[in-house]
């Protein structure tokens, strides 16, 4: 039978922690076969079961041009994630996916790129900015605006150093007033004054923005007054996920599942969800 | 009966003495009864009573979306009025802060009354600010209050586990049971809670058992026996029965009738240098 | 036409053959529920209204392994299930329980196939019992259906003197009925259904206030119970749990209700629908916009079991009335 709730068994390959609360994981499906065929989209999801403690929905973060492994990356919070950061490379693990619509890359060919992320929003930001990065010649100008609490919160904080040394990619980092130490060399502030400051020019631009609702709200303007309108500022949203193929009614929003017409939604689209995510 | 309580109602909510009465409105008269806010002085009108009036309308009292809306006043019967003692003693109710108007009560139900009503002893709501109506002459107090279980008692175990086997086999966890209970008050019930999962939130039978036995015994010694759980079931499940024999255990233990007496201190809760400890070998 | 009696003696003889038959019966004094039948002597075919659960835990049922594992220190094995695909009939559904089912076919085709239920759903024949009567929460023919309607059914049987009118509708209700009626030149009366109490277009147009304040007032004695949703015919919102120790267990999917305060719930603590009014506005543009938005289908089929089954009787049907009363006389009427 063809069972849509059946993951496939992956290995976990690696497991890196960035934070207190934040890891970052490695895995490969057990079928070799499976493993070579298997494709995404950056901006998809998956759902990673750890069997006996649930399921739980993350983006996945590496680049769709790597085909040895994907990797997902989430915060110690709740019952399964508590689980996930219990685990050991040579575990066993279950993946269902990829789900969800994707960041329209194509459609971003010739613009300019600035990607916009606070905290644990690093993940879903980064397998764009690699895939981008990868695909050097089709884009634009990239700028990266990130940032954290402070600079131990950073996620993914070795891979922004590499980025910077792209070329035409300009890497802000920032963390908030209080976060930094003395050896800190990036900005300090919160994201949207950091990106009001730094005078990123925005014409022919497509921004992605991900991060907690209160920073989406303040950058938006910041953004507006740059000249990227809403149809061009891109999010990918966050909504508690059961079966993530559009069926048990969870994440239902509005006129949308978010499992299947989304995550990834623009500020025009997403003004026209009532509030309720 | 009806025009004093409308006019009690109204004049409360005129004078300000409160923002919000917790009533029985029933918008067509063939259709059924069902708790109604009231906040402006003329909709009292909309206030009914008549032996359809089965919901305990203390369960409210702890609703945060209820509580937002100000100063209180409860219609209760006698059965809602117990409710009402408990929830003081355990404070989730600032008894000052709510002004309890008693509905003198000869039974709710048709055309037979209720199961519940048939062994009442407080027809005549106590402990509220103010009482409307008089009791019929036909009604009495009755004191056979433990006939169900004594009666289920005598079945065999093997008889008993069977018919609760049938009847939680039925079990949906809807937990309208625990939605309509005034004494499930908790913020976060126990079958919400996932670290660690105490109960098994699967409709199966195991998690059945696991979610009404605990429920009940959650309840043992404060359940008073209004019987909405009962009533409220959407698959005709006998709660009633299963609080009633824990009811009973406090009361032939402890000498213990939750609810009934406000100076009582609560048998959960109350430790007693006379408790037995035969239990512990 | 079919007599009472050769119905039951069918019955039976499905039973007999290993079908699986469920159907109207009561559970208990007065409490009429969809059951497995183990006889037909359990069936009821007259003087109830509705039952009070749906025909849905037929095809969906409300715990369903999908799927189970094993664990082996570092590694696992999982053992996928076979959904029953057991032949069942399902008799005397009422016409709003049968609409139901086909209007659940949408969701559970929608992109992946839900073979749990589709497999059951293609096992399946479904024979309606039209409808004589009503009660005042019945309101079928406001969402299009009527106490003979079709829709969902492969058969249906028509109360009538000396028994049923049998109407076969599809190749499937024919297969079942084949050489078992016999001719009549008699046909079922059914009397009228309830009167129409609102149109979805006007319930639509009231629905895309997405912050009329009545959404606070009107359900304010809503106990966030799933009363309503369980014994819904169309509700089909689940849950996905593991259960078991520490060698194994299984996956399961179980009825959820939106109307459950831990729904919507995040990890982090964050609820979008932390207050109840929000969950009945969830409830109602779910099933009268966001469904026939996506489907074409309205969610509801007026069955009124919500409004039963609700400890405090706020069913769909009520709230939809004080939603479509706030709006002035010409919405209503231009539709």
């Amino acid at each position: 039978m063809s069972n849509i709730y059946m993951p496939d068994l992956m290995e976990v390959v690696e497991v890196k922690q960035h934070t207190a609360d934040v890891k970052s994981v490695k895995i490969r499906f057990k079928d070799a076969e499976k493993q070579k065929n298997f494709s995404f989209r950056v901006g998809q999801f998956g759902m990673y079961s750890l069997f006996g403690e649930g399921e739980s929905t993350f983006n996945i973060c590496s680049s769709s041009n790597w085909k040895d492994s994907i990797e997902f990356c989430f915060r110690k919070t709740g019952k399964v994630t508590d689980a996930f950061w219990r685990i050991d490379e040579g575990d066993t693990i279950g993946f269902r996916g990829p789900y969800g619509n994707s960041y329209p890359m194509e459609a971003w060919e010739g613009k300019n790129l600035i990607f916009i992320g606070g905290g644990i929003a690093m993940p879903p930001i980064r397998c764009a900015i690699w895939y981008a990065l990868e695909n050097r010649a089709k884009y634009g100008n990239i700028t990266v605006v990130y940032g954290a609490r402070t600079t131990r919160d950073l996620v993914f904080a070795d891979e922004l150093d590499q980025w910077a040394e792209y070329d035409r990619v300009r890497i802000i980092k920032c963390v908030d007033p209080g976060g930094d130490t003395p050896e800190w060399k990036g900005e300090v502030g919160l994201i949207p004054n950091v990106l009001a400051a730094a005078n990123v020019a925005a014409d022919n631009t497509a921004a992605l923005v991900i991060g907690p609702p209160i920073m989406i709200k303040f950058t938006l303007p910041v953004l507006d007054k740059m000249g990227v309108s809403a149809p061009d500022i891109y999010t990918s949203l966050e909504n508690r996920m059961k079966c993530g193929v559009g069926k048990c009614g969870r994440c239902n929003c509005g006129p949308v599942y978010v499992c299947k017409e989304g995550p990834i939604f623009t500020m025009e689209q997403l003004n026209a969800l009532p509030a309720d995510f | 009966m009806i025009e004093e309580l409308r006019q009690t109602c109204r004049k409360l909510l005129e004078d300000g003495t409160v923002n919000v009465v917790i009533a029985y409105g029933q918008s067509d008269p063939e259709g059924p009864v069902y708790p109604i806010f009231v906040t402006k002085p003329d909709d009292a009108e909309k206030i009914v009573w008549n032996k359809q009036c089965f919901a305990n309308l203390t369960t409210y009292l702890t609703r945060k979306e209820v509580k937002a809306l100000g100063r209180i006043a409860v219609l209760v019967k006698g059965c809602d009025a117990r409710s009402l003692v408990v929830l003081e003693q355990e404070s989730q109710v600032d008894r000052a802060m709510v002004h309890v108007i008693g509905l003198a009560c000869g039974g709710v139900g048709e055309p037979n009354p209720a199961g519940k009503c048939t062994v009442c002893e407080v027809h005549m709501p106590r402990g509220t600010d103010q009482i409307i109506g008089s009791v019929p002459e036909t009604v009495s107090d009755s004191q056979d209050r433990y006939a169900a279980v004594e009666e289920f008692m005598k079945k065999s175990p093997e008889e008993r586990l069977a018919f609760w086997k049938k009847e939680f086999e039925r079990c949906v966890r809807c937990y309208a049971c625990r939605g309509a209970c005034p004494l499930c008050y908790c913020n976060q019930c126990i079958v919400d809670k996932n670290r660690p999962v105490a109960i098994d939130t699967s409709a199966s039978l195991k998690g059945n058992f696991a979610w009404n036995i605990t429920r009940a015994f959650h309840l043992a010694g404060r359940c008073v026996g209004c019987g909405e759980c009962t009533r409220v079931c959407p698959a005709g499940i006998d709660l009633r029965l299963l609080n009633e024999s824990l009811a009973r255990s406090a009361e032939r233990n402890f000498n213990y009738r939750a609810g009934m007496d406000p100076e009582t201190p609560p048998v959960i809760g109350t430790y007693n240098a006379e408790d037995k400890e035969n239990f512990i070998r | 036409m079919i007599t009472q009696q050769a119905l039951r003696a069918l019955v039976d003889e499905w039973i007999g053959a290993g079908t699986k038959v469920a159907g109207p019966s009561y559970v208990k004094k007065d409490f009429c529920q969809y059951v497995p039948l183990a006889s037909s002597a359990e069936l009821l075919l007259e003087g109830f209204i509705h039952p009070r659960n749906s025909i849905k835990e037929f095809f969906f049922p409300r715990h369903e392994k999908i799927y189970e594992y094993a664990l082996k220190g570092h590694e696992v094995e999982l053992a996928d299930m076979s959904p029953a695909s057991t032949p069942q009939v399902i008799i005397a559904a009422r016409p709003c329980d049968t609409a139901a089912v086909a209007i659940l076919d949408a969701v559970f085709n929608w992109g992946d196939k839900d073979e749990f239920y589709t497999r059951r759903r293609d096992a399946a024949t479904i024979v309606a019992l039209a409808c004589v009567q009503h009660d005042s929460q019945c309101f079928c023919t406001s969402v299009g259906l009527g106490p003979d309607a079709e829709k969902g059914a492969d058969a249906m049987l028509l109360p009538m003197d000396g028994g049923f009118e049998v109407r076969c509708i599809t190749d499937k209700g024919r297969a079942l009925f084949a050489g078992r009626t016999q001719s009549s030149d008699k046909t079922a009366v059914i009397p009228e259904g309830p009167k129409v109490k609102m149109s979805p277009e006007q319930v639509r147009k009231a629905l895309e206030d997405y912050e009329n304040p009545l959404w606070k007032t009107a359900t304010l004695r809503c106990l966030s119970c799933g009363a309503c949703s369980f014994t819904c015919p169309t509700c089909h919102c689940f849950d996905i749990v593991d259960e078991g120790n520490a060698h194994g267990g299984c996956r399961a999917k179980n009825w959820d209700s939106c109307q459950l305060c831990m729904f919507t719930k995040h990890a982090s603590g964050h609820n979008p629908r932390n207050v109840q009014g929000q969950r009945q506005r969830q409830r109602t543009q779910h099933k009268f916009r966001i469904y026939p938005d996506k489907f074409g289908e309205v969610l509801c089929t007026g069955c009124g079991n919500c409004a039963r089954n609700c400890p405090v009787s706020l069913g769909v049907l009520g709230t939809l009335i004080e939603l479509c009363a706030e709006m002035p006389e010409s919405v209503g009427e231009s539709k």
